[in-house]
């Protein structure tokens, strides 16, 4: 298959069944909201060494948060569901608590699956917490020096996805950065998709485990380093000199694939090669995205 | 859920009616015909059912009207524990006293103690949300443990008086001695409010959750709620300094 002179590979992306919270913060102003929400999907590009995975999905207007103001979507996901409860309250704990006039509510009011925040949150107020219920549900007010955080008791955890992902190979480092921005520019602000990654792109692929390091979890890609071309079993096709990933997470199957059809369409444009996917032989992740199949699916969504 | 019953009553009533085995407890899973054998009690001629009252028309199912006058009728939606209820007009004393859960919606004015506890009873309301459009007499939500009590007109004295918790939110103004003896209650005032002596000035500042609060009358209930008072600062007085002293007063400051 070839999209305006671009190979995509047949291959596919292999992707990890992931637990999924969606936070929506709130402030005075969009300025207050936005450094929340960076603050909170922060370091957590990764669940090899951040324990999760989080990011800004979209702004919303103050017509779509449920205080009426400015606000921020954001997603959060761990491996297990232990995990999701704790990630929450150390992160809505100390990066939204902390910032001035912001609140945290619940973003998956549906899910069935419901884990404490505001509840494990209000011992912060030790003894001076008041709640609320506002139409069934419990928000706790916090008293702190500004005024009052709120913050909602339970939030909703439902299944999502972790690891789709496409690999842009481009003759030059320029190439390839100019393909990723285009891609992360269609993919992001999507419903139920964020990328985790800096800027929604990663420079530093990984294969699992190590070749010289037992405990290792995983290490640099080798097979697509450009520089390693000429002493390690490379998987580059000739010309390539410069590969960018981009990693999407997101709530479902659909929108991921939604999502990586805009981006691999974005990124095919001239100075790129071939477009292709990360996987483990399809024995680790039950989520496979063939890339063909999503390029064929249609025109970008 | 269907679109309910509609109870529309035949004749006045003569006099004081107790209606607070009506709706009490569960009711919304029964058959017309079950609910209208429900009693009433008249002031002078003893018991009779709901359906020697009102023509009781429509199809259950968790919401029922009221239409007529019901300015004597007591204790409507007492200890009411699920369901929507609305009354097209005023309603007497007692309305939904020990309410645990559902709504009232009343479209007129009630009498004392909506919302509140019988003289002999520890506890107010203790869940649910009692919407009054009009007026309410003395006492309302008097010991409320929790739930919600809006109050679309004036509230008469003594309003949230021993609440234990639970929100009052009045949009006229409210009565002497609102809060006295409150432990956790909150009094949200966006008319003018005489400050108990006993409740202490702690700051003024934009509760967030007034927000969600306030936004959820208006789209639920069509309350004129306005912009200002969504976003606008309010007056926090704690007390009752002589109980618990963790209940509040919040009252509107108009900009």
């Amino acid at each position: 298959m070839n999209i305006r002179g671009v190979f995509i590979e047949d291959t596919f992306a292999e992707a990890f069944t992931m637990r999924v919270a969606r936070l929506i913060i709130t402030g005075r102003s969009v300025r207050w909201a936005r450094e929340a929400a960076l603050k909170l999907t922060g370091f957590a590009t990764s669940v090899i060494g951040c324990k999760c995975e989080a990011g800004i999905e979209r702004e919303l207007g103050p017509g779509d948060t449920p205080d009426g103001r400015p606000g921020f979507s954001v997603l959060l996901m761990t491996m297990g569901k232990d995990d999701l409860p704790k990630r929450l309250i150390e992160r809505v704990g100390q990066t939204v608590l902390t910032c001035p006039t912001t609140a945290c509510y619940d973003g998956l009011p549906d899910a069935p699956d419901r884990v404490g925040v505001g509840s494990a949150l209000r011992f912060f107020g030790d003894g001076f917490q008041s709640s609320k219920v506002i139409g069934g549900e419990r928000f706790w007010r916090i008293p702190v020096m500004e005024g009052e955080f709120l913050v909602q008791e339970k939030f909703g955890m439902v299944k999502g996805i972790g690891g789709g992902n496409f690999l842009i190979l481009a003759r030059s480092a320029d190439d390839a950065l100019a393909a990723s921005e285009a891609a992360v520019d269609v993919m992001a602000s999507r419903a139920g998709v964020i990328l985790p990654f800096p800027g929604g792109v990663v420079r530093s692929g990984s294969k699992v485990g190590s070749r010289r390091i037992k405990s290792m979890i995983a290490s640099t890609n080798d097979a697509f380093c450009p520089t390693l071309r000429a002493i390690t079993k490379s998987d580059l096709p000739d010309g390539v000199n410069s590969v960018l990933e981009i990693v999407i997470n997101g709530t479902d199957a659909a929108a991921l694939a939604a999502a990586m059809r805009a981006g691999i369409d974005a990124a095919c444009r001239p100075g790129v090669i071939s477009i292709t996917a990360g996987n483990y032989g399809g024995k680790l992740g039950p989520h496979h995205f063939h890339l063909r199949k999503i390029m064929a699916a249609g025109a970008p969504a | 859920m269907t679109d309910g019953l509609v109870a529309r009553l035949r004749a006045p009533l003569a006099g004081d009616a107790d209606f607070g085995d009506v709706l009490a407890g569960s009711w919304a899973a029964l058959e017309t015909r079950a609910l209208t054998r429900r009693r009433v009690y008249l002031a002078g001629t003893g018991p009779a059912e709901l359906g020697d009252l009102f023509d009781v028309t429509g199809s259950p199912g968790g919401r029922i009207r009221f239409s007529g006058d019901l300015s004597s009728a007591n204790r409507l939606g007492a200890a009411l524990a699920e369901g929507e209820v609305v009354v097209d007009g005023d309603v007497g004393g007692d309305m939904g006293i020990g309410m645990s859960g559902g709504a009232i919606d009343v479209r007129g004015n009630a009498g004392p103690r909506a919302g509140g506890a019988a003289p002999e009873a520890r506890r107010g309301m203790t869940g649910g949300e009692l919407l009054v459009r009009g007026s309410v007499g003395p006492e309302a939500g008097a010991r409320m443990r929790r739930g919600l009590l809006v109050v679309g007109g004036n509230a008469g004295t003594h309003a949230g008086a021993g609440t234990i918790a639970g929100t009052i939110v009045v949009f006229g103004d409210t009565g002497l001695s609102a809060g006295l003896w409150s432990k956790r209650g909150s009094i949200v005032a966006l008319g003018t409010i005489a400050i108990p002596s006993t409740y202490t000035y702690a700051c003024t500042y934009r509760p967030t959750h007034l927000r969600l609060l306030l936004g959820r009358l208006r789209r639920r209930y069509g309350l004129a709620v306005q912009d200002r008072h969504l976003a606008g600062a309010y007056r926090r007085f704690s007390g009752d300094l002589a109980d618990l002293g963790k209940g509040e007063i919040l009252e509107w400051i108009a900009e």
